[in-house]
């Protein structure tokens, strides 16, 4: 057993650069006032009501586009991940390190790229257009699907490595096992491969659902008004409108609803994964 | 200059009660006397709300022109070596050989910083420092009309100190002498004008564009940008209707943001953009922009499809200002450049590579001589004719601007 002051320096990370800031902002989300007299803290609830009131639709489309994000990298993830643990052999180091790749150039720039790709008049949707899978008006920016296409490019490396992780531990004599007692390679994946990942797949989705919940560059870059998520909201009151109370207010509700969540998704998965995942 | 009277004692009171939780050996003695754990309890709790009170932010009062003249009267800037100081601007908004020039000519070396890219973010990055009295570490920043009018207001400018820079008063442009935010330019000097106008690509139109109706015609619905910036659109809008936006009440302001609503929600709009239009025009994601002029200039040497149109209603003329932030370090370095840069070669030169309209007389027969094409380009040197079309923008108190902001907020943002 390590003496517990070990933890000590961590404890004092956590206390100044995030407890700190939040408790501030946590103050701030209950004030009032304006730009010129100020804000003091008049414990004014208020503001959170009125957040709801006024960014429901945004909301509710930032949980609908992190959602759909985090199933796309899923389906997209699994297979990958699967591949690289069994299949990759020698390629294993090279292919891991294939998809963190991307980390090393900033997100807005990447994302930016697919702005210039994307384009009305560019070479992919002329095609599509060519081939008819877009009408001759249809266009891939400024729609949702660019969105959360957009989110779920920027996320998937979240979703690939804690799936190889937990599928590069499980022991492939489970499924030896289960092919041994008759199960088709089918099966076997269903009851015996995907259960065990499950940690993964719930690490993963995590690491994917919960920052882009609160995106704002892929909205900012690749949708319009109609795409705007609770992020480009958040950004506009704190540094555009200066209603920090608002801003503060805003991000707390989406912290809120996120535990609940999580909450809600780690009762159904089982919570022990989450610890698993940790160890 | 920077002592904000009306905040002062709330500054003094969050002081007060920080040291009342953190040093103050007396009130420690006495929460050791009751220690125990319900006390600490209640102590935790005094001292998170204490906490927050003591993170209230402080506001920027307004003050009135005529202080801030009888400040600015006073201010005495004396002539010291030039060493290291900071100028922060827009990107791409010099030509870089001037700053050279600069420190051969002059001795130091001028940091210089292409950190401003929004009005606002700007603004918000450096608030809390402005707004506390402490320097910014920057001694000239550049900002648009309204922003500086702000700045002036609220005090966070160090008067210039105009026996330093002659050069900037005997050449400032006559129109740009007297703002309304800073009559005669005590705290601001024009760095370029431009003006907001139709942005289009003439092979996707078909024609030639001239009225602020355009932006709301459906013959280009879903293929137009409006600028997100809400003082930038909405004048623009008002000119449309005729209206002067410098005369323009809020109220008139707002049924603008509603007007642009109305047409927003008919999706007339692809997006409301910053400089990025540019993106959107070049790619053929739109063919109508409300675009700046300057930027038009260097989008067409590229692609002559391109064109600038100044709108026939009249629009808005902006500038984009030096200014000394308040509790400067190097005033008189900065007030040194400042006189340098309203030299008319130094000023041609940067004319050359910005495009946008100089603010210095004498420029356009010096950039005659060396590029012709240059010279006759009336987005650069307007003609009488279109400069008597030119706006400017309302004058809005930081409450005033923020709720237009909130009402443009809701359009711009869904």
């Amino acid at each position: 057993m390590l003496p517990w002051w070990f933890a000590l320096p961590a404890l004092l990370w956590l206390l100044v650069f995030f407890l700190l800031p939040l408790v501030n902002q946590a103050g701030v989300s209950v004030m009032s006032g304006d730009p010129e007299a100020g804000y003091e803290l008049t414990w004014s609830l208020g503001n959170f009501t009125d957040a709801i009131r006024e960014y429901g639709p945004q909301i509710e489309r930032s949980f609908i586009y992190a959602g759909l994000a985090t199933i796309v990298d899923l389906v997209i993830a699994f297979p990958v991940a699967y591949f690289i643990a069994y299949k990759a052999g020698r390629f294993k180091a090279f292919l891991l390190l294939m998809v963190v790749l991307p980390f090393f150039m900033s997100q807005v720039l990447r994302t930016v790229s697919w702005q210039l790709i994307l384009t009305d008049n560019g070479w992919v949707v002329g095609s599509l257009r060519d081939v008819g899978v877009l009408g001759e008006n249809d266009r891939i920016l400024a729609t949702s699907a660019a969105v959360v296409g957009g989110i779920a490019y920027n996320y998937l490396p979240f979703m690939v490595l804690p799936l190889y992780a937990s599928l590069e531990r499980l022991d492939r004599r489970l499924i030896e096992a289960a092919t041994d007692l008759y199960a088709s390679r089918g099966t076997a994946f269903r009851k015996v491969t995907v259960p065990l990942a499950t940690p993964g797949i719930f690490a993963g989705s995590l690491l994917v659902f919960i920052p882009a919940t609160g995106d704002f560059v892929n909205a900012a870059l690749l949708g319009s008004r109609d795409q705007y998520m609770i992020g480009n909201v958040i950004q506009q009151n704190f540094l555009t409108v200066l209603d920090y109370p608002t801003a503060a207010a805003l991000s707390f509700l989406l912290i809120g609803l996120i535990l609940v969540g999580i909450g809600i998704y780690s009762a159904v998965l089982g919570s022990k994964n989450l610890t698993e995942v940790a160890g | 200059m920077s002592d904000d009277r009306r905040h002062e004692p709330s500054r003094a009171e969050i002081e007060s009660a920080i040291e009342r939780i953190l040093w103050d050996p007396a009130s420690a003695m006495d929460r050791r006397r009751f220690l125990g754990r319900s006390a600490g309890a209640v102590g935790a709790v005094a001292g998170v709300s204490a906490f927050l009170s003591a993170c209230g932010i402080a506001g920027t009062a307004e003050k009135n022109v005529a202080d801030l003249a009888r400040v600015a009267a006073t201010v005495d800037h004396p002539k010291v070596p030039i060493g290291n100081w900071t100028f922060s601007n827009w990107p791409l908004y010099i030509d870089k050989s001037v700053l050279r020039e600069f420190d051969r000519t002059y001795g130091g070396h001028v940091k210089y910083v292409e950190e401003i890219n929004d009005n606002n973010e700007f603004f918000g990055k450096v608030r809390p420092q402005l707004t506390a009295g402490r320097p910014i570490g920057r001694d000239i920043v550049v900002l648009t009309d309204p922003m500086a009018a702000r700045w002036v207001r609220s005090g966070f400018v160090t008067p210039l100190d105009r026996k330093n820079m002659p050069n900037a008063v005997a050449n400032l442009e006559d129109s740009l002498k007297n703002p309304p935010y800073d009559p005669g330019r005590l705290f601001t000097m024009p760095w370029q004008s431009g003006a907001l106008g139709l942005g289009y690509d003439i092979e996707a139109t078909g024609r030639e564009l001239k009225s602020i109706d355009e932006f709301f015609n459906p013959e280009w619905k879903g293929k137009v940008t409006m600028l997100a910036d809400a003082q930038d659109t909405i004048s623009t809008v008002l000119i449309g209707e005729g209206i002067d936006p410098a005369k323009a009440t809020l109220q008139q302001h707002l049924e603008g943001v509603e007007k642009l609503a109305k047409a927003a929600n008919a999706d007339q709009f692809r997006r409301f953009s910053g400089n990025d239009y540019t993106t959107d025009l070049t790619k053929g994601n739109i063919v109508l922009a409300l675009a700046y002029s300057g930027d038009m200039v260097q989008l067409a040497a590229d692609n002559p499809n391109l064109r600038f149109a100044y709108p026939e209603e009249g629009c808005v003329q902006w500038t984009d200002n030096m200014l000394l932030p308040a509790k400067v370090q190097h005033p008189y370095a900065a007030e040194v450049f400042m006189n340098f840069v309203y030299e008319p070669a130094v000023a041609a030169k940067i004319a050359e590579y910005v495009n946008y309209i100089p603010p210095v007389k004498g420029v356009q027969q010096l950039v005659e001589r060396t590029d012709p094409a240059l010279a006759a380009n009336t987005l650069v040197f307007p003609t009488a004719e279109i400069a008597k079309g030119f706006r400017s923008y309302a004058q809005f108190s930081s409450a005033q601007r923020q709720e237009l902001d909130k009402a443009m907020a809701k359009v711009t943002g869904g």
